[in-house]
């Protein structure tokens, strides 16, 4: 529709291609008005208030729902273990993403049933992937307990606590084949020549890949290493819905183990009714996000070239 | 982006084949193919584990020890999962929720792309820089906010989020169209503005058409974002108005309000089939998707 009006008054409108430009920019920019500046402010507006979702008579508050979660032991320990969680998935994602990339990377017959089998998992939705993994570790009827049992291992619950987030840990480990496309795609960047000259030199396949490899494809390591810490810390459907509930959107039955950063901050908002208290919580995390992401498009000048931008800018 | 390459390192001579190492290649192979067989049923099995699952009886189902195949396949269980609860009126909130998302996001993030990629403007850069900013944003951040703040203003258990955020474009596609527009040689361009053709033409006509592939893309993907979203309907749908998704997770109980796990696996097999099977035959589209997104170039 903007694209219409643009046509109409084409010759005002190419004198100034400056509002062409914001017509054609304006969808996003509004929505991101709308949908994302907005609630983020409203999210801090209500973090200073005592506000429960309902009642209307909401009190200014202050900094109080802040020094409040910097010593609320819940906040804290679902902190510790959404950065447990973080520091034991991201690398296993990403080095087995790697991993199963070099793998791939050769002239192999079937390589891409293969490639095709490793990705599939990536786009299953996610409460296909709960109901899938939850029959795997079902204490009974479970093909692992059953597996387990060939190894006379006694049955295991799996879905509760402490298991429960090796659990969790597993089915996000399931759907690594996303990096590996990505980390294929990076390893297919690399020339040829380098790594053969390496080798002609005398290095080890091994040190070709340490030293000529790793580094050439070093800015999309960077780059999956970020959004994977973002996407960890951001982690509530999956231990929802591993968890046995009784109603869409409980948290009452997540075990302890799985009860990670966002899902504290779900319970807040859903089961408690404390929005102040959980929009600051979830101002929190923004800002670690918000620092997160600056350091990385700081740092990206240095690790990586944007090949069209001056195209672009013509 | 691309990976930066040292200009100062000097050119690579070309490389002669190292020999001598032929045998120990072909163990290394046979041992490769193991490693990829073994993975591959590792990564497989829990589709095949799903399948065998809605296959089963009740009470074959908690036989202890579990037994791997059914012994009488039970594909009534599938017609089972249809009728067990209103199967078709979620499905159909699904398939219309995906579509319209998918159809109006994937038109405004190709606008929006192309301005970012074609048009001059002040605080471009500035703009784009928030752009690629809200892609690290994870969803969640802002969608319990709006679903505080649309509470509010009545616009919870209705579709309009979804037309909303449609419309809002998303960061990720406009930069999967802004990449692909930015390569487009200008000549292109140049030649239509001469013929006195204006931008919003030049976009409809020339460049939308180009970005075919893109466009599919797009699609797919939006449409498989809304089709396996769940938090968004849990949140924001009541539960006759709600999505496959959120029906499959949770309304499958027997009288006694116990998960009926089979018809719940027949139901998430007819669920995620049809991703898959998409999935299988436009691989490609959803690879280019993904590639932006990690190596972006």
């Amino acid at each position: 529709m903007e694209a219409e009006r643009a046509g109409r008054g084409r010759r005002r409108w190419s004198r100034y291609p400056s509002r062409t430009f914001y017509l054609f920019v304006s969808p996003w920019v509004l929505g991101f008005a709308l949908l994302t500046a907005l609630p983020l402010g409203y999210a801090l507006l209500v973090s200073f208030t005592n506000f429960n979702g309902r009642n209307s008579r909401w009190r200014w508050v202050g900094l109080r729902n802040y020094t409040e979660l910097v010593r609320d032991a819940d906040v804290i320990a679902s902190l510790v273990r959404t950065l447990a969680y973080t520091a034991i998935t991201v690398p296993l994602m990403v080095g087995g993403g790697l991993g199963l990339a070099v793998l791939l990377n050769r002239r192999l017959k079937a390589v891409g049933l293969f490639r095709t089998i490793f990705f599939l998992p990536s786009v299953v939705p996610v409460v296909a992937m709960a109901i899938m993994w939850k029959l795997i570790f079902n204490r009974d009827a479970g093909i692992l307990n059953a597996i387990l049992e060939r190894v006379s291992v006694g049955p295991t619950a799996w879905l509760v606590d402490p298991n429960a987030f090796y659990a969790l840990i597993i089915l996000t480990l399931w759907g690594l084949g996303g990096g590996m496309v990505i980390m294929l795609a990076a390893l297919q960047g690399v020339p040829a020549e380098l790594e053969e000259a390496a080798v002609v030199d005398g290095a080890s396949r091994w040190h070709v890949f340490r030293h000529v490899t790793v580094p050439m494809i070093s800015p999309v390591i960077f780059f999956q290493v970020v959004t994977g810490i973002i996407a960890s810390f951001q982690i509530v459907i999956q231990p929802l819905l591993l968890a046995e509930s009784n109603q869409v959107g409980s948290v009452a039955l997540v075990p302890q183990s799985t009860h990670l950063y966002m899902v504290q901050v779900y319970e807040e908002f859903f089961n408690n009714n404390r929005y102040g208290y959980g929009s600051a919580m979830l101002w929190v995390f923004f800002v670690v996000i918000l620092a997160i992401t600056l350091v990385v498009l700081r740092s990206s000048r240095l690790w990586v070239h944007y090949q069209v931008d001056s195209e672009g800018e013509r | 982006m691309t990976i930066v390459r040292d200009p100062a390192r000097p050119a690579i001579k070309p490389a002669s084949p190292a020999p001598a190492r032929r045998p120990r290649r072909r163990a290394n192979a046979v041992g490769t193919y193991l490693l990829l067989m073994t993975l591959a049923v590792l990564f497989a099995g829990p589709f095949a584990w799903l399948v065998l699952a809605a296959l089963k009886t009740k009470t074959e189902w908690v036989t202890i020890p579990a037994k791997i195949l059914p012994e009488d396949p039970q594909w009534g269980n599938f017609t089972q999962a249809l009728t067990e609860i209103n199967f078709t009126a979620y499905l159909g909130n699904s398939l219309f929720l995906s579509f319209l998302y998918a159809v109006l996001v994937t038109f405004s993030s190709a606008a929006v792309g192309f301005g970012f990629a074609r048009l001059r403007g002040r605080g471009k850069r500035p703009l784009f820089m928030v752009l690629l900013s809200t892609m690290m944003l994870p969803q969640i951040l802002t969608l319990i906010p709006t679903y505080v703040l649309f509470a509010r203003v009545g616009l919870v258990n209705t579709y309009w989020p979804w037309v909303l955020w449609g419309l809002a474009a998303s960061p990720y596609l406009v930069f999967l169209f802004r990449q692909f527009f930015a390569a487009i040689p200008a000549e292109l361009e140049d030649a239509a503005v001469i013929d006195g053709c204006g931008y919003g033409r030049i976009f409809l006509q020339i460049f939308l058409p180009l970005s075919r592939p893109v466009l599919v893309t797009s699609f797919l993907l939006s449409f498989t974002w809304i089709w396996g979203d769940y938090i968004a309907p849990a949140l924001f749908l009541d539960p006759d108005h709600t999505t496959l998704s959120v029906a499959i997770s949770a309304f499958y109980r027997d009288p006694h309000g116990n998960p009926d796990t089979t018809l719940q696996a027949a139901a998430a097999t007819l669920y995620v089939v049809p991703v898959l099977v998409i999935f299988l035959f436009a691989q490609r589209y959803f690879i280019r998707g993904v590639l932006s997104s990690g190596v972006k170039g």
